[in-house]
């Protein structure tokens, strides 16, 4: 430490939140072009599929009752499966933000700190106790789930010292932990396994409008709690004492974080399943276009996870169409060179 | 606005590390906390600055209780500043600067015309305003206490406590640090550091506090208490005091006592 603060040239300690492009302006222009983006994704989401239908099919099947397929496909399925999607992606966006925040660690994602599968566990459980049980009892569990994961998180890692080391080591080992167990539930309920990849994996295989209504009490206040939360959290990436010093109060402030975090990762995994490297690459990227202010990184991660969610349940859809391939995959399949870009890079 | 020390208890660990400690600083004094490693007196700046709850005794800010006060509220009227703060490194100057309107702003955090004015006015006085757009990281140990320092003006605060605000700086840049607490303090407000540089002690406050193993071992002007036995007895090194010939004020030094230290042989 004596010699990285007289060092003027000196690199922080690799564990530091930090832009890959500081000092550099800041490409807010991204943020109009991700809108646009987000529209387009959406509109060929609304067309392709199991069965293509052309833009003016979507149209009709959007504003009349002309073309009764269309509006089926349209309606029952195409549109609520995006809305799905991003409300899933812009949950685990910001879950991941409010982590990488609070942990000021850059490695932090829902899925890495293990509230992905204390969730997952959570649902599985809920399945396997009742097959009925309607979306909303398992929407309810799994954020039971997400806030459980949370809460051990909070416990191990913050009693005492609190160092991102042992965070990620205690994440690490939840998240195996959960992860065990939810393999050992399903393959015990042998007639799950079908379905269960699609889990498993991360997929919004047949999500529908119940889906939607089950996430909403649960994504609405958790998105504007961690918006609510974002002016804390900038002051706790400061240090605990200059954190404290201007007034917030620091294990309370990150126990709510963590709660929230749990909320929303629950909420998403509800429906989507085990969807992981969302939460570790929005909040990257949204950071690149904002820079580290949370009050602005954090609509913009959502806004990042929501297109990544719905482009890549997308792909999922198109690849082996009219079959598909849990959208996990694909998550997994842009996370993991980024994660290892992280390593490499950031060190 | 002055500050007092009642009675202040503080355990870290378990451990007693301040024990029935009591004192009062006026408004507008300037004030150096010394004493030897170990002595307690970070925890000491931590106490006063309601980051460390204490077992027995109070702080006073004014006449209230800072514990009846909400940390918020604090933060209001006094800034505390910790040793070599690392959080914040993708900031720029301003950025930082900014965070330290956290206290005076609501939870939608919208700026106000007070808030711009406060931030100017403490890039201004910390003198980073040419540093504003830089971000931390690429900043000199010297420049990143000044942006640290502009954060802590930001709260406009009527008491500012440092811990070792001169560590890892070369010494223009410590005079210049102290220069500028020096002129904060001019102005009103009530400094009160740790410093663990005698000579700065000496040179740049009005009143030193040694802190000894948890208790107060001298208070009072350097000029009055740095004598060679007192500061033996507080730091367990043989010490000498010369007087500097411009200023009149003392310049502890430790004596350099030849026989005790190994010699270099020749063509070594």
């Amino acid at each position: 430490m004596a010699g990285m603060a007289a060092d003027t040239t000196a690199e922080p300690e690799a564990l530091h939140i930090r832009s890959s492009f500081r000092g550099r302006p800041r490409p807010m222009i991204l943020v109009p072009l991700a809108v646009l983006a987000l529209i387009i994704i959406g509109t060929l989401s609304m067309m392709y599929g199991a069965v293509n239908l052309t833009l003016p099919d979507v149209w009709s099947g959007l504003t009349s009752n002309s073309n009764v397929f269309a509006r089926n496909v349209v309606w029952q399925i195409r549109y609520p499966r995006l809305l799905d999607g991003m409300i899933v992606g812009a949950s685990l966006a910001v879950a991941g933000s409010l982590l990488q925040g609070v942990t000021r660690n850059p490695l932090a994602d829902p899925t890495i700190l293990g509230i992905t599968a204390a969730a997952g566990l959570a649902s599985a459980t809920a399945i396997v106790i009742d097959r009925q049980i309607p979306q909303w009892g398992i929407a309810m569990s799994c954020v039971g789930g997400g806030l459980f994961g949370a809460g051990v998180l909070f416990v191990i890692a913050w009693r005492g010292a609190i160092s991102p080391v042992r965070l990620a080591l205690a994440g690490v080992a939840l998240s195996a932990f959960f992860g065990a167990a939810i393999v050992a539930l399903l393959s015990s309920s042998r007639t799950f396994l079908q379905t269960s990849l699609g889990f498993l994996a991360g997929g919004l295989y047949g999500a529908e409008w119940n889906d939607f209504h089950a996430m909403l009490p649960y994504v609405i206040p958790g998105l504007l709690a961690a918006w609510l939360l974002s002016g804390r959290l900038n002051v706790l990436a400061l240090g605990d004492d200059v954190a404290s010093g201007l007034g917030v109060a620091t294990d309370r402030t990150r126990l709510l974080i963590l709660a929230v975090c749990g909320v929303l990762t629950g909420a998403a995994v509800s429906v989507a399943g085990l969807v992981s490297f969302v939460g570790l690459v929005c909040p990257h990227l949204a950071r690149f276009t904002v820079g580290p202010d949370n009050r602005y990184q954090i609509p913009v991660s959502a806004l990042y996870g929501a297109i990544l969610v719905a482009a890549a349940d997308l792909v999922a859809r198109l690849v082996i169409a009219p079959s598909e391939i849990p959208m996990g995959i694909v998550t997994a399949g842009v996370g993991a060179p980024f994660l290892l870009y992280l390593v490499k890079v950031k060190g | 606005m002055k500050l007092s020390v009642r009675g202040l208890t503080l355990a870290y660990a378990g451990r007693t590390v301040i024990e029935d400690v009591s004192f009062e600083i006026a408004s507008g004094e300037m004030v150096a906390i010394i004493g030897p490693n170990g002595s307690g007196k970070s925890t000491l700046l931590r106490g006063m600055a309601r980051l460390h709850r204490p077992r027995r005794g109070m702080v006073l800010l004014g006449e209230t209780d800072i514990r009846s006060m909400g940390a918020r509220q604090v933060a209001r009227t006094l800034a505390v500043l910790p040793q070599s703060p690392d959080g914040g490194l993708d900031l720029t100057v301003r950025e930082l600067a900014w965070r330290g309107r956290f206290p005076h702003q609501g939870v939608l955090q919208r700026a106000t015309k007070p808030d711009y004015e406060a931030v100017d006015w403490a890039m201004h006085v910390a003198d980073v305003q040419r540093l504003a757009e830089r971000p931390l990281i690429s900043l000199s140990g010297g420049e990143r206490q000044r942006a640290w320092i502009a954060l802590a003006l930001a709260q406009q605060p009527r008491v500012l406590l440092l811990d070792e605000p001169t560590s890892f700086l070369d010494i223009a840049h410590q005079v210049e640090v102290m220069q500028l607490l020096r002129r904060l303090n001019t102005e009103g407000m009530t400094v009160v550091s740790v410093l663990h540089d005698l000579v700065l002690a000496a040179r740049f406050t009005d009143r030193a506090i040694a802190i000894d193993n948890g208790r107060i071992a001298f208070d009072g002007a350097p000029k009055a208490v740095f004598e060679p036995k007192a500061l033996e007895a507080v730091f367990g090194c043989a010490m000498m005091i010369l007087t500097d010939p411009e200023s009149g004020l003392p310049i502890p030094l430790p004596r350099s006592a030849v026989g005790a230290l190994p010699v270099a042989a020749p063509g070594a």
